[in-house]
């Protein structure tokens, strides 16, 4: 019986249809569990102009060729209004690589600037429809998704960056102007659900 | 038309000296289906993207490799997602699983590499398609690990399209 109810856990979390563009963001009331030791919703991070949600995580070998990324985009936006957070849905290693203490030591030697938060149930991941980390969501001020995808085309180097599809749907959101590019793909860690 | 490819391929790539057996080729999304269209006619393709750090990649890999082993009609081609400093980590892993043939090592900005593969890719591993032997064309896909006896449905189907 256990099996099964795996099974289906696993088609339900591959077959759960991502969130898409338009809609709105779910379960704004969700407790987190953040590294400063309190507890977060995404009410609470939600910004004047927008929100932006990372799915990420400790180790996966694409976060940490991008998360430098991570912490300049929060230097440029977060006084512009923008709300961050880092949202970690890796329930099955909570007890591991992606514990708390491991989360707070990660935040702290790569100069983490915004909440990184634990999802207990991953249950933000299932609502989103996430998969893979990194992967964000940026939300507009009516907390209505308006860019999810990459941070940009180039997660080796920054300075090899062709385009900045992130940096790009901020700037529009802020101006008042459409999103010429409101989706994009890269590669990336399965989310490791429970 | 298959040798075209291999000397093609073998012209440009990464060789490893004293790793004969061992064949790891960088490529774009294009060159790799190419190679793959260059089997048609001759065997089923099963292509699979992995990783050596991807988790449910690296448990999948040996049954993919034993079944590529052991049906004749069907071809197991390899992608592997890993930087290019992780080559050397690729190169072994291949060898120590005994993988023959040619396989890949992505060379491609993501989102043309994953949109090149199939558009309905989300860009998560491991990745796996399966192509027909007889009409070249995608028989089945998906993302993520799967079992055997999934695998072996459609390698089976496969073969007959």
């Amino acid at each position: 019986m256990k099996h099964i109810f795996s099974t289906m856990l696993i088609f339900s979390v591959l077959f759960s249809k991502e969130l898409e563009i338009g809609s709105s963001m779910p379960l704004m009331d969700h407790q987190l569990s953040d590294i400063s030791g309190k507890s977060l919703s995404l009410k609470d991070i939600k910004g004047k102009e927008g929100t932006l949600v990372i799915f990420s995580c400790n180790t996966c070998p694409w976060v940490i060729r991008w998360e430098d990324r991570y912490v300049t985009i929060a230097d440029a936006y977060a006084s512009k209004g923008i709300g961050i957070i880092a949202v970690n849905s890796n329930e099955d290693r909570f007890d591991g690589d992606d514990s708390m203490d491991e989360m707070i030591q990660h935040a702290k030697e790569n100069g983490y600037n915004f909440p990184y938060a634990q999802d207990p149930g991953s249950k933000l991941a299932y609502a989103f429809g996430a998969t893979k980390t990194p992967h964000i969501y940026l939300f507009d001020n009516d907390d209505k998704l308006v860019y999810r995808g990459a941070i940009d085309d180039n997660a080796k180097s920054a300075k090899k960056v062709e385009q900045t599809y992130l940096a790009n749907a901020i700037d529009a959101l802020l101006a008042g102007e459409d999103i010429s590019k409101k989706t994009s793909k890269a590669l990336g860690c399965s989310i490791k659900f429970k | 038309m298959r040798n075209s490819f291999l000397q093609l391929f073998l012209s440009i790539f990464i060789f490893f000296p004293g790793c004969s057996k061992v064949d790891l080729a960088v490529s774009d999304s294009k060159g790799i289906l190419e190679y793959v269209s260059s089997l048609k006619g001759e065997k089923a393709v099963l292509l699979n993207v992995w990783a050596t750090w991807c988790v449910p990649c690296v448990e999948e890999f040996p049954m993919i490799v034993e079944l590529g082993k052991e049906i004749e009609d069907l071809d197991v081609v390899f992608i592997s997602a890993d930087f290019e400093e992780q080559t050397d980590a690729v190169h072994s892993f291949l060898k120590k699983k005994s993988v023959a043939g040619i396989s890949f090592m992505k060379e491609e900005k993501d989102e043309t590499f994953i949109n090149g593969l199939h558009p309905e890719w989300s860009g998560l591993l491991p990745f796996t398609i399966l192509y027909g032997k007889n009409s070249g064309k995608i028989v089945d896909f998906w993302e993520g690990k799967e079992t055997e006896t999934k695998f072996r449905e459609s390698i089976k189907l496969a073969i007959t399209r």
